[in-house]
């Protein structure tokens, strides 16, 4: 059966362009054009359309998107752009609709575009989550790894992980994976990419969960431009719904520019000595001058123990933070990272440490946190 | 931080890197040893070494200063309880206002304690800024005037954080030594502690600058040091006896070992790594084996690092 398309396009000349491609096409029926927006919100549905090209550069349906959204539920609905822009991407996103393609297009790249962003999920705005520690050794890269994994068994979303611990990056290393492409690749080209070219630049792990790498040299995280690094993440969250992205360690433009563009920050530390609540207490003082850019932060420690709710209470009391979640150690971690089997391992139900990040990670999927 | 690292590996030639120590000349004409205590990763006792190391060279009568350069996180203050009056971050923007009248000693944190047996030993600390705020100010050409400014101490200790930062690669090329420390109990440690010796090699930093220091080194643990070693392409230059029980109660005390563990096996180990950094005879130190319950996975691990592929 092929889609039975509607077409709305402001620019006479592109609307005969892509009229041309769609009819020449099989794959596709065009079942109606429109060059006004309020038109073909309003006729549409006449036709039975299963397909909508909608011009976004048309500022009045931009403005209106969200009625497509709400109307054709069952279609799906590409916005047409002619250059990549994350503005008009991420207003898609937050109007419901599958999301953004390049016009001209060939049907190949319609196809494209629609299982791009079927395997998606939601259609919905990305949660973008980034992992800060104030040191290194925190149990940092263990969670994101470990909560990203969760939300891709249990939803039907695609979530990625991204290592910006440009340096030091331990990613690749806990899935055991020798990655052909990496966080300097992405941003040295992102500016000429859009999702459907840049998905490739990520290492599938297992269903819906997908890596792009830290470099494997310290000295090649200088070519990484923090900016260019938030336009990968934001295209990262086109392509799949969840984005975690596992920051350096301490305060560096990297990690305050990505937390600062997350819409939530997991501040992590180990309990070891007790000097990490002094370093907890700095961390949050300076989020908390920082608030202003809206993103929710969540401090949790690891190795904790007791891990019981009467120790978070008392940790708590002690911070002057109210700490969102306390991890126990998990001696079996450390040899399951070791030898890259974080995918294949299996945690037996009973282990504190997963039961608690799968807490977390279901919070997360329904926008508790 | 941008342009540290890739422009080292042509911009300095092997011999113009060890010219650190004649920027810190003593009054006799001597230059002060400055050694960078540094690893690639958080959490392995660089902050107990370098304080044990003061410690223990103070001990033998040396005038010591050490610097706590993690500017962020640094927990010399916090091990030492201390409740500096002047950080760096003073130090540093007296000295831009006004050179002529700064004196480094109107920065320095005294610390004194006493050993068990009963000596009371002294040096000085220079305690990193107060809040990240400050931290963030700070200018890394400031921080290196400062350090020179160190000149009449026979030994300056530099406690680093664990990553190639600006900061951290200016006191690296300041330094006479970079006592480089790793534990190895963990994949990604070792690749990161591999990674972090590639880098320094590729400062072009004479291997004898370098000192391979392995924390932990007898634990219960998969890969062993001789397999690091290979993996690394070098030898350690120190291995530091397995003694969590005597860290952890020197920083539960707030002390340094010589305080509150004089005869443990770690705090034979840090005398004796001070030892061989001020030429002082040996001290035996006696490694006590832990058995291994790991042994069917070493072999697996052994070859995740490709260590079959290395013949001896």
């Amino acid at each position: 059966m092929p889609y039975r398309v509607v077409l709305v396009e402001g620019d006479p000349l592109m609307m005969d362009k892509l009229t041309d491609i769609i009819q020449n096409s099989p794959e596709f029926e065009l079942v109606a054009t429109y060059s006004r927006y309020d038109q073909a919100l309003g006729q549409s549905a006449i036709h039975n359309p299963n397909l909508f090209l909608l011009d976004l550069e048309n500022p009045i349906l931009l403005e209106n998107l969200h009625n497509f959204a709400k109307n054709f539920p069952k279609a799906k609905i590409l916005g047409t752009i002619s250059k990549w822009s994350e503005d008009f991407a991420y207003k898609a996103s937050v109007a419901g609709i599958d999301g953004c393609i390049i016009k001209p297009f060939t049907p190949a790249e319609i196809f494209s575009a629609i299982e791009l962003y079927a395997e998606r999920g939601k259609k919905a705005p990305p949660r973008i989550i980034s992992f800060f520690s104030p040191k290194g050794r925190a149990g940092r890269t263990t969670l994101a790894a470990l909560m990203a994994l969760h939300i891709a068994r249990k939803s039907d979303e695609s979530v990625a992980l991204i290592d910006a611990d440009l340096q030091f990056g331990d990613l690749p290393i806990f899935f055991d994976i020798q990655p052909e492409h990496s966080v300097v690749d992405a941003t040295h080209d992102v500016s000429l990419l859009t999702p459907i070219t840049f998905k490739p630049y990520f290492h599938k792990l297992s269903d819906r969960l997908y890596l792009l790498s830290s470099p494997d040299r310290p000295e090649l995280a200088e070519l990484v431009a923090v900016q260019d690094l938030i336009n990968v993440i934001a295209m990262a969250g086109d392509i799949f719904r969840y984005v975690f992205v596992d920051l350096p360690t301490a305060f560096n433009p990297i990690s305050v520019g990505v937390s600062e563009f997350s819409d939530a920050c997991f501040v992590v530390s180990m309990i070891n000595t007790n000097l990490e609540i002094i370093h907890m207490k700095r961390c949050l003082d300076m989020f908390e001058m920082d608030k202003h850019h809206g993103r929710k932060i969540y401090p949790v420690f690891t190795r904790v123990n007791p891990c019981n709710e009467e120790q978070r209470e008392k940790m708590s009391l002690e911070l002057g933070y109210d700490i969102t979640a306390i991890f126990p150690n998990e001696y079996s971690l450390v040899s399951t990272a070791n030898s890259g089997q974080i995918l294949r391992h299996v945690f037996p139900k009973n282990n504190l440490m997963i039961q608690n990040v799968e807490k977390i990670a279901e919070q997360i999927m329904s926008n508790k946190m | 931080m941008k342009g540290q690292l890739g422009l080292r590996q042509s911009a300095t030639p092997k011999t113009q890197v060890h010219h650190a120590a004649t920027h810190a000349l003593q009054s006799d004409g001597r230059s002060s040893v400055i050694i960078s205590v540094f690893s690639t990763g958080s959490g392995i006792g660089k902050t107990v070494t370098a304080i044990n190391l003061a410690a223990s060279l103070a001990n033998y009568g040396h005038s010591v200063c050490l610097v706590d350069l993690d500017l962020q996180f640094g927990d010399v203050v916090n091990y030492l309880r201390l409740q500096p009056n002047r950080t760096l971050f003073d130090a540093c923007n007296d000295y831009k206002e006004d050179k002529k009248n700064f004196h480094i000693e109107d920065y320095l944190t005294p610390y004194t304690f006493e050993t068990a047996g009963g000596n009371e030993v002294s040096f000085d600390v220079i305690a990193p800024p107060k809040t990240i705020y400050d931290a963030y100010t700070i200018e890394v050409a400031v921080v290196e005037k400062i350090i020179k400014r160190l000149k009449n101490f026979e030994f300056v200790i530099c406690d680093l954080s664990a990553v190639f930062s600006a900061l951290n690669i200016a006191v690296l090329d300041l330094s006479t030594v970079v006592n480089f420390m790793g534990v190895i109990d963990f994949m990604p440690s070792v690749k990161n502690f591999k990674l972090g010796y590639d880098t320094l090699i590729a400062f072009n930093y004479p291997e004898s600058k370098i000192r391979l220091v392995e924390n932990r080194s007898n634990s219960q643990k998969l890969i062993s040091g001789s397999d690091v070693e290979r993996v690394v392409g070098a030898k350690f230059y120190y291995n530091f006896p397995n003694d969590f029980p005597s860290a952890s109660k020197s920083i539960r005390e707030g002390k340094p070992l010589l305080a509150v563990a004089p005869d443990s096996a770690l705090t034979r180990g840090i005398q004796s790594l001070a030892g061989m950094y001020s030429n002082r005879p040996q001290i035996e130190i006696e490694h006590v084996g832990a058995p291994s319950i790991f042994a069917s996975v070493v072999k697996f691990v052994k070859d995740l690092l490709g260590i079959k592929s290395l013949a001896r």
